[in-house]
């Protein structure tokens, strides 16, 4: 029987249609029908200046929008071969960090409500909302951003921008043991999803999927730590992998625990970037008056909190971009639900489409 | 190529022979650069070879540890392995420490080598992005692989004609090859061959023409509904 799930459906994160062929209960194929959200955007970029283009980035991965911008600039600042001052360093470092946490809050607390755990989105909502809080503080956005820009950042931080952070932590942090009292090793969640959709190393690194799903496949691979981008080889941090300690290594448990760890770990950069900002500094200092690179190309990959997040610029010279191309790692995770979910049950399909973490924006673009 | 020309690059290889790079680097035009970076190539080896004729071994080994000192990319090493293993298939006047630039005919082999190899290993391909780079050239294919093994990055391209553009499909070597050279099929109209299931991705089946090529003009109307056209002149 051929069932179709979507376009519009609670579990598919978005607009998403899968065509599911089934044999009873078994799901013996899927395929992902994507390109309901398609919004053009890499013709947009070669239309627009390369300022213009940065809002079109909050747009694709809508759920962490500061960590596309980031990757974008990062991307911009190396072809343009400039180096941003200290300060500005540290702002985006926060706030890439600030933006993971809420985005990984936002993908287990909407995994659980895919699995029947409606309680946990509630909690991680709440907790969500201040670091949107902070956000809206920062640069008066609470979801798309534009707030890096080629060569610094939109606004400065406000007065009492790091108390505040500071104030977040300390109540974030004894909150993630709360998560997995509620959550994590709950019995029910637990026989939900140990077991279930393993991903296997050589599969995952096949199919290109990268971030969380790759590591909790147990490969230890983080941009962050192997191919450091702005400041990050200052900090100390651990890169979480899965491990199976409830089932199988790479089950869907596994993908879910290491974006729990993650959050963790994130935590710990914000502390070490927080006590070593400079409180004094020019966020616009190197901001040039007309983005015009020199002719050439860059492929530059930044950690989003979905994984590998790529930008290949080609520059001709002139303030728009020739070609802009986005790698954008929800589109390799959504690649390999087929592979892992065939021979499964129809419930357990949602189950392994909520634990990759997809965001449609980013994959449809 | 003019006269000009011939003459910018005879004159920069004799400084670079006498040491001095920067007078290849700083040419301006790509073409040309790579052309004087190829001669110089050739130039060394001759002279490598006239003065290794007395004792050859020792020579060469000599003249092999003299081309070594500037670090090698690793763009630039892996295509000497591919022109190794592969004869006729790097096009050594366009690559440089960037990128390796192939022909297209051997590719599902190359590629092939490239992942299995344990020197290469490159079992991840990260991005495969096409380009139109005007009608003189025609699109090109770009892939950037990258090892889980040995952590190394390498970009490879491959020109595929302007009119009915094909190229060999590596959908089977990495298995996100099938949605990316779909994505790039649905952009650009080129061809994968022997891709297994190459249809259109992000756009609708029925949708006409191919949006990312420069001459693209959208359709008037998609099933009645009138096609909005891209605003020109931005400033």
């Amino acid at each position: 029987m051929v069932l179709n799930i979507g376009p519009q459906h609670p579990s598919t994160h978005g607009v998403l249609r899968l065509k599911v062929v089934t044999d009873g209960e078994i799901v013996s194929d899927i395929t992902p029908v994507i390109g309901y959200l398609h919004r053009c955007f890499e013709k947009h970029c070669e239309n627009s200046t390369y300022e213009q283009v940065i809002p079109f980035t909050d747009r694709c991965d809508y759920i962490a929008s500061m960590n596309n911008n980031f990757g974008y600039v990062v991307a911009m600042e190396e072809l343009m071969e400039i180096k941003v001052p200290e300060r500005v360093e540290y702002i985006r470092v926060i706030m890439a960090e600030l933006n993971r946490i809420a985005s990984h809050l936002l993908a287990l607390g909407t995994y659980g409500l895919d699995v029947g755990a409606f309680t946990p989105f509630l909690y991680m909502f709440r907790d969500r909302e201040r670091i949107l809080d902070i956000f809206e503080l920062t640069c008066g956005a609470r979801l798309l951003y534009n707030y890096m820009w080629v060569g610094g950042v939109s606004h400065d931080l406000p007065v009492g921008f790091v108390e505040t952070v500071y104030n977040f932590l300390d109540y974030f942090e004894p909150k993630v043991q709360e998560y997995n009292d509620i959550l994590t090793y709950n019995k029910i969640f637990i026989e939900r999803t140990a077991d279930v959709g393993v991903l296997l190393p050589e599969v995952a690194i096949s199919f290109g999927v990268s971030g969380p799903n790759l590591r909790g496949s147990g490969v230890k691979w983080d941009i962050r730590k192997d191919e450091p981008y702005s400041i990050y080889e200052r900090f100390d941090f651990d890169v979480p992998v899965g491990q199976g300690l409830v089932g199988t290594m790479g089950d869907c448990w596994d993908r879910f625990y290491v974006r729990v760890l993650e959050m963790i770990e994130s935590t710990k950069v914000l502390r070490q970037a927080l006590k070593d900002i400079p409180t004094t500094g020019d966020v616009h200092q190197t901001l040039p008056k007309k983005i015009r690179p020199p002719k050439g190309s860059i492929y530059r990959r930044t950690e989003s909190p979905r994984g590998d997040l790529g930008y290949y610029i080609i520059s001709d010279g002139s303030p728009q971009p020739y070609r802009l191309k986005m790698r954008s790692p929800a589109f390799t995770a959504l690649s390999v639900l087929n592979e892992i979910s065939r021979g499964w049950m129809l419930s357990d399909v949602i189950a392994v489409l909520g634990s990759l973490d997809i965001v449609l924006g980013e994959i449809d673009r | 190529m003019t006269d000009n020309q011939e003459q910018l690059i005879k004159e920069a290889i004799e400084k670079a022979l006498q040491g001095d790079m920067d007078a290849v680097n700083n040419i301006e035009d790509r073409v040309t650069r790579s052309k004087a970076k190829a001669g110089l190539v050739k130039a060394k080896r001759e002279a490598a070879k006239t003065s290794a004729k007395p004792s050859a071994e020792e020579k060469s080994e000599e003249s092999g540890s003299e081309s070594k000192p500037a670090p090698q990319s690793p763009n630039q090493q892996f295509a000497g392995i591919i022109a190794s293993q592969f004869p006729k298939t790097v096009d050594e006047e366009l690559s440089s420490e960037t990128h390796i630039q192939l022909q297209s005919e051997e590719w599902l082999d190359i590629a092939q080598y490239l992942r299995d190899d344990p020197a290469c290993l490159f079992d991840s391909l990260q991005c495969v992005t096409g380009v139109d780079l005007g009608e003189d050239v025609g699109l090109e294919v770009r892939y950037n692989l990258h090892s889980m093994t040995h952590r190394h990055v390498i970009e490879i391209r491959i020109a595929c004609g302007g009119k009915n553009p094909k190229i060999p499909s590596v959908e089977a070597v990495w298995r996100i090859g099938d949605w990316f050279e779909r994505e790039t099929y649905d952009m650009f109209g080129i061809e994968f061959q022997g891709h297994r299931d190459l249809r259109r991705i992000l756009l609708p089946d029925d949708w006409e023409g191919w949006p990312l090529r420069k001459d693209y003009e959208v359709q008037e109307t998609y099933h009645g509904i009138m096609v909005p056209k891209v605003k020109e002149g931005w400033e």
